[in-house]
């Protein structure tokens, strides 16, 4: 063994003033004041408010309704059926992907700009950077999704109207409680949303490759859809994310059903879990070495 | 009083892979000096340093840093320690004094006025507002100091903070660290350069494969140095070798560049030099290979590249 003796053998006080230690807020109002610098974010903010407003004024435009399509028989002439097709359609790979576009970046950014080990280099710990950049992914997801419902639903009924709804039973539902139903549908994304979050975070924690991290949860989510729909595979079916953004049929059928709402919310549940812990783990052990 | 070292590092060890990028170093680092890890590239510098800020776990071994590891303090052990590695990186969207501002958050805030301070020690001032994006290397690397002094620290962590510089931009650095020093901050820089360390440093490790060749003051170092060495062209080398067998103190070797490179003290060189003259011996060149404090650096890091300029400190290649 080599020992380095220096041949002073002054040492110095140690003033026990420790610094301030910051608080997750001071790591999260940091994370906020990137994503606020960043163009991307704009835009995916952006494009959850006048998107549906587009597809709105478009849809409204057709002289013949999609009538393949869940609520597309009376979506030219009903503002709820409407909204409950752009949601339906939003869930295929559109929410994943709006979500993804922040929570597959917020950890690998870091990577790509070789800035781990400047934030690593100061007072904040890593599981607080982790829980910041979790928190920070997470109401970027929520707000989104908000953006996206509220401005669904007003342009609907703006533009195409508000009358009583025909449910999937064939039951008539009057306005008031239609736009009850609809808020509550597009408020049921929220957790398999949240799981394509965690899902994102994770990829991105993994691959250290932004690209990696916005596209994987997308490809994964079609996958998913897809392995759904397939015949025979009953047994995971209710395991795969995806099988969550159908949880809302059950709000309007005659009558409802509940079952695999709470089942969407448990696995959805399960799905953050899982993917935070891995994500935790994995970004607390890392050496890192880049940059 | 309770006393501590700047950095106490005891049987410190990283592996990747199969590569021992550090082996088993031990460095002590006292407060108010400026200490040298001096290496060629893949000594283990960086991968040293690294350990010491907490991006990398060591295998094995400890690191204090004024008394705190990490395993009892965590983040902790940072206080008062700021630094960089390599280049410094930053948020290229952001301006320098955004990039800072953020900094400052993650530290738990810092007093009024220190921003606009540091950015003032470095000479950034008049650019805080611009792009890191925009952003000369060199600028990047003052922003780098910059954002390390806002930690208020007493220890200095800086990785070969003088790469890529220009020759004005390495002086000013190396300034800037004597001024720091001047301050009572303790600086550990690594290097690859011995000039730098000898000019800056008061104590240096000399690290070559992950472990240490040498440690010590500087001071210590120069006593070890081998004797100036000078390449020598002549009118007739066959000659001038002849006459070097003759001559007691000094040693002559051809180098594979097919010149002469003599050794020895100054007063026996120039007696031979005296003898080359007399005998009719044009000389064509004769000029120094390198500081004898560099030649001592290759010759403890046994540096393959630079193997045919060692000759000169390497009696055992030398012609008698
Ligand atoms: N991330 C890494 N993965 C694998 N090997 C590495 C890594 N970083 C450094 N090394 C190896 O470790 C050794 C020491 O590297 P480094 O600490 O960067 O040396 P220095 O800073 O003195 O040039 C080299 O052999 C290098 O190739
Ligand atoms: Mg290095």
């Amino acid at each position: 063994m080599t020992t380095i003796q220096t041949t002073s053998a002054s040492t110095i006080r140690h003033d026990h003033v420790a610094r301030r230690r910051p608080g997750l807020l001071a790591a999260l109002r940091w994370e906020l004041r990137k994503l606020r610098a960043q163009y991307r974010a704009r835009v995916v903010l952006l494009i959850a408010v006048l998107a549906p407003v587009f597809i709105v004024v478009v849809i409204q435009g057709q002289s013949r309704p999609p009538k393949d399509t869940l609520f597309g028989r009376f979506a030219i002439d009903n503002g709820f059926a409407l909204s409950l097709l752009v949601l339906g359609f939003a869930s295929q790979w559109v929410l994943p992907l709006l979500t993804a576009i922040v929570a597959g970046d917020v950890f690998a950014s870091e990577d790509q700009h070789g800035t781990w080990k400047t934030v690593l280099t100061r007072s904040t710990s890593r599981s607080r950077l982790f829980w910041a950049k979790t928190v920070t992914a997470c109401g970027f997801a929520t707000l989104v999704l908000v953006l996206l419902a509220v401005s669904t639903v007003a342009s609907s009924w703006v533009i195409v109207g508000h009358q009583p709804l025909i449910g999937l039973s064939g039951q008539s539902i009057p306005a008031g409680h239609a736009l009850q139903l609809v808020a509550a549908s597009w408020a049921l994304m929220l957790p398999p949303i949240l799981a394509f979050t965690c899902l994102a975070i994770l990829l991105s924690v993994w691959s250290r490759n932004p690209a990696v991290g916005i596209a994987a949860p997308v490809v994964i989510g079609m996958v998913m859809q897809l392995v759904g729909a397939l015949g025979g595979v009953e047994a995971i079916r209710p395991f795969l994310v995806t099988t969550s953004f159908e949880t809302w049929h059950g709000l309007l059928a005659e009558p409802r059903f509940s079952g695999p709402l709470v089942e969407g919310l448990l696995v959805s549940a399960g799905w953050c879990v899982v993917s935070l812990a891995a994500a935790f783990i994995l970004f607390r052990r890392r050496d890192i070495t880049g940059g | 009083m309770n006393g501590f070292l700047a950095v106490d590092a005891q049987g410190v060890t990283k592996t990747y892979g199969s590569v021992r990028a550090v082996d088993d170093i031990s460095v002590r680092v006292a407060a108010g000096e400026v200490y040298g890890v001096l290496g060629p590239n893949g000594a283990g510098k960086t991968t040293f340093l690294r350990m010491l800020l907490g991006l990398i776990r060591p295998d094995t071994g400890t690191i204090r840093m004024f008394g705190k590891t990490w395993e009892d303090s965590g983040v902790g052990v940072l206080d008062g320690v700021a630094g960089f590695i390599e280049s410094p990186r930053f948020y290229p969207y952001l301006t320098g004094r955004a990039n800072l501002e953020g900094l400052a958050l993650l530290d738990g805030g810092t007093p009024t006025g220190l921003l606009e301070e540091v950015l003032d020690v470095v000479e950034m001032s008049d650019r805080a507002d611009q792009k890191v994006g925009g952003y000369s290397y060199g600028m990047r690397q003052r922003l780098g100091v910059a954002a390390s002094l806002l930690r208020e620290p007493r220890l200095l962590i800086l990785d070969e903070p003088a790469n890529g510089l220009d020759p004005a931009g390495i002086r000013d650095m190396r300034a800037l660290v004597k001024r720091l020093s001047g301050r009572g901050l303790t600086v550990l820089l690594s290097s690859h350069d011995m000039e730098e360390v000898e000019e800056i440093c008061d104590n240096v490790t000399i690290m070559t494969r992950g472990t240490v060749a040498f440690h010590g003051t500087i001071a210590h170092l120069r006593t070890m140095a081998p004797d100036p060495g000078h390449v020598l062209a002549t009118t007739d080398d066959v000659r001038a070798l002849r006459l070097a067998e003759d001559q007691v103190g000094i040693t002559v070797a051809r180098d594979p560049g097919a010149a002469l490179v003599v050794t020895g003290p100054p007063p026996e060189v120039s007696s031979y030099v005296g003898s080359l003259v007399r005998a009719d011996i044009g000389l064509l060149a004769f000029t120094p290979t390198r500081t004898p404090l560099e030649a001592l650096f290759f010759m403890l890091t046994d540096d393959a590249t630079h193997q045919f300029l060692d000759r000169s400190a390497q009696p055992q290649d030398a012609l008698r």
